[in-house]
């Protein structure tokens, strides 16, 4: 199993009771981030914007990982987000195939840092969906659709078994020809 | 549990005045009738004979320096633990001393726990010898020593002779040197061909088991120790 | 020269790298360039990076991520394992794995059973030589 740095997470709460309101509206929010702590906390910055709710005056109630259903098999995933540039804010829409949704954001925020340079504490996932094929908008989603897919695998990587066994140096060049 | 209190058959009237006399005491205590018994004489022990020592004088001075005393050590070594890849009738490879490299054949560990190995003699030049475990691989190779009897072969059997030593005249000084080769004794000789004449017939059985245990081994180019099986 | 080997559903490759090391799996879907689906009968069907397979000739008919049962099927039907044993590549890792499971008394007999075949060589060679001569 590949170990990733985002897990998802949902985090339940609500404003604390009051003799006015005795029982004020639950939210649940699922979100990323790297431990409990950090989804707690995420999930504060967030419901402060959306709700007239703060830590302050609030309590959760409930936090709980979400393990992904299917890990062994392939789903294109869609990530809505928005993030903050240096010049302003912009939103966006990926598309990502992968057998699990940590996976899908793992990738998204690696994508985002390499392509726009944006890190992983400026970015808002709005929404996420697992999107059917027929669905797809990105053409580097779709080329893998087809079941008769076919591509050569150029390099030989050349590497010992394990990471144990790696060297710097080789007595022989590598022949890399497949 | 308390213990129950004594209470004085004479009791106190004032402190250090008590209320009987000391013959009313003597009859009330029943010393009379002890005495009666023994013909009229209380009973004694035989004084202890004395010791005689405490002959030392103590020391006009302390001593100068603090003297350690050592720990009494109770600690009794355990019998040495034979690794299990060591069984009666197992190939081992000596690594060290005089017969490094040679195969040899392990027939049982002795009290003091070191193991006792033979080449055997007539196929490798191996005597029947004493051998630590940490000196030698176990092989997995295994050699049928069931008709083999060492049950006579002990620690001793090994222990050194202590020479007597001769007086010589000042004439017959070389040749007498000559002769005073350290000659194996006869029983010894004997005690190995008997183990080994059971145990070759057993490894000529197995095709190329004498070959293999007459060769030496040796580590060739791109052999890898830690990585062999044995 | 053409490609003869491709990644493609199907595709019998054999894991060069981790914990998986040494394992023939079957690619049973494409997740992008760098990665496939693997899975093979004894183990959890799992995303690898095709920096960790090494594509062999082998290739099974089966559909896209098959069910385990059908799987298992093609590649009884294909009969990996015997064409895979009788690869030279899969030979080679045979050999290499009996001669290292070998104890020393194998190892001194593969030494005399060298020594005679050499012997045997070398006895043929000088009676040709002497005919030739």
């Amino acid at each position: 199993m590949v170990q990733y740095r985002f897990h998802q997470y949902q985090v339940v709460g609500r404003a604390l009771p009051t003799e006015a309101d005795e029982h004020p509206k639950i939210y649940r929010m699922k979100l990323w981030a790297t431990n409990e702590v950090r989804a707690k906390s995420k999930f504060w910055y967030f419901l402060r914007k959306l709700k007239k709710v703060k830590k302050s005056n609030g309590q959760v109630l409930a936090i709980n990982e979400i393990y992904e259903k299917k890990p062994t098999e392939i789903k294109n995933y869609g990530i809505w987000l928005r993030y903050q540039s240096r010049t302003g804010y912009h939103n966006m829409y990926k598309e990502y195939r992968d057998t699990t949704l940590n996976g899908a954001v793992e990738h998204m925020y690696a994508e985002m840092a390499s392509r726009h340079r944006v890190r992983a504490p400026c970015i808002q996932i709005i929404k996420t969906a697992t999107v059917p094929d027929e669905l797809c908008k990105r053409e580097s989603t779709k080329q893998f659709h087809s079941a008769d897919i076919k591509f050569p695998m150029v390099f030989k990587k050349v590497r010992p078994p394990t990471r144990k066994l790696k060297t710097t140096y080789k007595a022989k060049k590598p022949n890399l020809f497949m | 549990m308390a213990k129950p209190r004594r209470i004085s058959r004479n009791p106190d009237l004032v402190k250090g005045v008590g209320k009987y006399s000391r013959s009313k005491m003597y009859h009330k205590r029943g010393l009379w009738a002890i005495k009666a018994k023994n013909n009229g004489v209380f009973p004694t022990h035989a004084p202890k004979a004395a010791s005689p020592s405490i002959a030392e004088k103590t020391s006009k001075f302390y001593p100068a320096d603090d003297v350690k005393k050592p720990l009494i050590n109770k600690r009794k070594p355990k019998p040495t633990k034979l690794r299990a890849s060591i069984t009666p009738g197992t190939v081992l490879i000596v690594l060290a001393g005089r017969f490094k490299g040679k195969r040899v054949v392990f027939l049982k560990q002795l009290s003091s726990g070191l193991l006792l190995i033979t080449g055997p003699f007539k196929i490798n030049g191996v005597p029947l010898r004493r051998c630590n475990q940490s000196y030698v691989i176990a092989t997995s190779t295994k050699v049928d020593v069931s008709g083999v009897d060492v049950s006579n072969i002990d620690d001793k059997y090994f222990a050194k002779q202590t020479e007597q030593k001769k007086k010589k005249g000042e004439g017959e000084f070389f040749e007498a040197e000559k002769e005073e080769k350290n000659v194996l004794p006869a029983e010894k000789k004997e005690s190995q061909k008997a183990v080994d004449a059971s145990l070759t017939k057993n490894i000529e059985a197995i095709p190329n088991l004498k070959a293999y245990l007459s060769a030496r081994f040796s580590l060739k180019s791109g052999m890898k120790p830690h990585e062999l099986v044995f | 020269m053409p490609f003869k080997r491709y990644v493609e559903i199907g595709r019998v490759a054999l894991v060069n790298y981790g914990k998986d090391y040494g394992r023939l799996v079957v690619i049973v879907d494409v997740l992008d360039m760098n990665r496939v689906l693997v899975d093979a009968p004894n183990m959890v069907r799992g995303q690898m990076n095709l920096k960790r397979l090494s594509l062999t000739d082998i290739k099974v008919d089966i559909e896209k991520a098959p069910k385990k049962k059908a799987l298992i099927e093609a590649m009884e039907a294909a009969d990996v394992k015997n064409k895979w044993e009788n690869s030279s590549w899969g030979r080679k890792l045979i050999v290499q794995k009996r001669r290292a499971a070998l104890n020393d008394f194998d190892r001194f007999k593969i030494m005399l059973a060298k020594i005679k075949k050499s012997g045997a060589v070398k006895q043929e060679l000088s009676k040709l030589k002497k005919q030739a001569a």
